[in-house]
């Protein structure tokens, strides 16, 4: 549970519509979210829900058509793509399904890159790389290219690129969906680490026993939010 | 590599034809002038021997009207200069071979020079001796030789006293010349220079022509004086009328120099299309490289935008690559431009010099060709929309 209760995430009347041709999609009807600093959140809700949407807007990518969004302090509702780009370098790290490493650069080089567009100098960049990588226990496989790895190495690696920079909040998009059941329950125990140690993360999933790890559930439908729960697995045995 | 064949192609020509250029520029200003015609000397010949471009088919066909020159007109432009520091004159031709035993050099030119011939060309003989005012006078069957005679005909012994053949006559070699060598100093190599009295008496065409008139002075102001007292001269006693133009043609180093610098331009104004048209295909080629590059790697710059890269990070990142294949393909050019100059410079007589400049020049249409090619390459990168880019299979 989140010890102090400084907001990281603020969402009012969030709105997203695309036009299609003739017709304009409602992927977002208004959304209203707080998040705090050190909240363990799992979205979750059935395709077509808005909850990629959800994402991308929370992950700084895309720019809602309607409402507010406050991130750590800053309204970004109106941010330009290259605005967009530094806050996404600073506040966000992105965990993928896909790991999305660079396929030629090293497990050293994939973890620079956050701290080379946020301009830092070589000789730090590669001692916070280390740093991030032995945060989960890849300090011996810095040197490996991705086709080296494991899938469930490269997805580590993905959290240290992901952490390097410091992040407000760490946005997990179905971390697990291409590992199997044993690498899943490791990868979760990274996450559950992380969080233990300060880290805000909000992960998007439709697995119910990778749910039962977050604080909260956030149930998308329709564009909206159908309900903020505690997990059910939290709810049965309280931690 | 293949990539970069049109940028290599292209440089590789450019260094190689300047460098060729440069080393004749080279050659034609430092050696030339002054090693063939020698400086503040002018000659008197029938026509001239060298076309400076400048003049029109009509001109060149007066001059083929031209008279013969003679003993006669030698005397005239002696008398003009009396003060001269040299005076000479000679009659060539070539020969299909000289020989000496069984050996034989083919191709050759022999000058009947009168005396003081090789004092004015400033000619230093490496073995023996000149030709002498004795020699002329006697007629005697007398030879000196260049270097590359000297060396095919007598490849062990001294040719010193041995009597070589040129056609039905027999010569004794007195001397042979110091080696030139280079381009035109190849064909002196390859010279018989003999009295000018038995050239006429034994081998002329026609007994009484002469081949040019030459008069050396000691300034180049005295050249231009002489120069236009050898023209009245010859103007008065060929009965030349005011507004007639001159039957004879007086030739200095710098008519050389001029058609040097004709063919100079010419190449110097070929060059750029010849280059661009290269460049711009070479160009073509990175750029779609480039594109291809873009297209599979969406998902790539998809994460790096994700990861804070900002449009201009993208574009300056695949701007980057495009310079980086270019200006390689342009050093690679460079490498195989200075080879192909050098090879040459070792296989002709043509000398070969690099100019740093050209190096420089090469480099600079390196980096924009690359710039040029992977602008819009890089635009395409730049502008992918992370959401699309991302989720892009």
């Amino acid at each position: 549970m989140s010890v102090t209760n400084e907001i990281v995430i603020q969402t009012h009347d969030l709105k997203k519509h695309y036009v299609m041709g003739s017709e304009t999609v409602r992927a977002l009807r208004g959304v209203d979210v707080a998040i705090e600093r050190n909240e363990y959140i799992a979205i979750m809700g059935p395709s077509g829900s808005g909850k990629s949407t959800l994402m991308n807007l929370i992950g700084c990518l895309d720019t809602p058509t309607e409402g507010e969004y406050v991130l750590n302090g800053q309204p970004v509702q109106d941010l330009d793509d290259d605005e967009l780009a530094r806050i996404r370098n600073r506040e966000i790290g992105f965990v993928f399904q896909t790991f999305n490493l660079l396929p030629r650069a090293s497990a050293l080089h994939n973890v620079e890159l956050p701290l080379i567009y946020a301009g830092v100098s070589s000789r730090e960049r590669i001692k916070r790389a280390k740093a991030a990588l032995e945060q989960v226990d890849l300090a011996d496989r810095m040197d490996h290219k991705p086709n080296e790895l494991s899938g469930g190495q490269r997805q580590r690696v993905a959290i240290a690129r992901a952490l390097v920079n410091g992040p407000s909040i760490i946005l997990a998009d179905e971390p697990t969906g291409n590992l199997d059941s044993v690498t899943s329950e490791e990868i979760m125990t990274v996450f559950d680490a992380l969080h233990d140690a300060g880290q805000t993360i909000i992960m998007v999933t439709h697995e119910p026993h990778i749910t039962a790890h977050a604080e909260r559930v956030i149930t998308l439908r329709d564009g909206m939010i159908e309900s903020h729960d505690a997990p059910r697995a939290a709810r049965a045995q309280p931690v | 590599m293949f990539t970069l064949i049109g940028v290599i192609i292209g440089i590789t020509f450019l260094i190689a034809v300047i460098t060729v250029v440069e080393g004749m520029n080279r050659y034609v200003q430092d050696d030339f002038a002054g090693a063939i015609f020698g400086v503040n000397t002018f000659t008197v010949v029938r026509r001239s021997q060298v076309q400076t471009g400048s003049e029109s088919q009509e001109q060149r066909r007066r001059q083929a009207r031209n008279p013969y020159l003679t003993m006669h007109d030698v005397e005239v432009v002696r008398q003009a200069v009396p003060t001269a520091w040299r005076f000479a004159y000679s009659v060539d031709r070539g020969f299909r071979q000289v020989s000496y035993d069984e050996y034989s050099r083919k191709n050759i030119r022999v000058i009947g020079a009168s005396d003081g011939y090789e004092a004015l060309q400033g000619w230093d003989i490496a073995e023996g001796r000149g030709l002498t005012t004795l020699d002329e006078r006697k007629s005697l069957k007398v030879a000196v030789i260049g270097a590359d005679i000297a060396e095919r005909l007598f490849p062990e012994i001294s040719p010193i006293g041995k009597r070589i053949r040129l056609g039905s006559t027999r010569l004794e070699v007195v001397g042979v010349w110091e080696r030139q060598g280079g381009l035109l100093g190849a064909i002196r190599d390859a010279s018989v220079l003999v009295p000018i009295s038995t050239f006429r008496e034994t081998m002329a065409w026609q007994r009484d022509r002469i081949g040019e008139i030459t008069v050396k002075t000691r300034t180049t102001e005295e050249m231009q004086a002489s120069m236009m007292q050898v023209e009245a001269a010859l103007r008065r006693d060929r009965l030349l009328r005011p507004g007639e133009e001159n039957n004879f043609w007086l030739q200095t180093s710098s008519d050389l120099l001029s058609t040097w610098e004709t063919i100079n331009r010419i190449l110097f104004a070929a060059i750029p299309g010849l280059v661009s048209v290269s460049l711009v295909v070479g160009g073509i080629v990175i750029m779609n490289i480039m594109l291809l590059s873009v297209a599979g790697r969406i998902r790539e710059i998809g994460v790096r935008k994700a990861l804070g890269a900002t449009r201009r990070d993208i574009l300056f990142q695949f701007l980057a690559e495009s310079s980086t294949l270019s200006v390689a393909g342009a050093a690679i050019g460079i490498g195989l431009g200075i080879g192909l100059g050098k090879t040459v410079d070792a296989l002709t007589p043509l000398p070969a010099s690099v100019p740093m400049w050209s190096i420089v020049v090469s480099l600079v249409l390196g980096l924009v060709v690359g710039i040029g090619s992977g602008i819009y390459p890089a635009y395409r990168a730049a502008k992918q929309d992370p959401i699309v880019a991302l989720r892009y299979e």
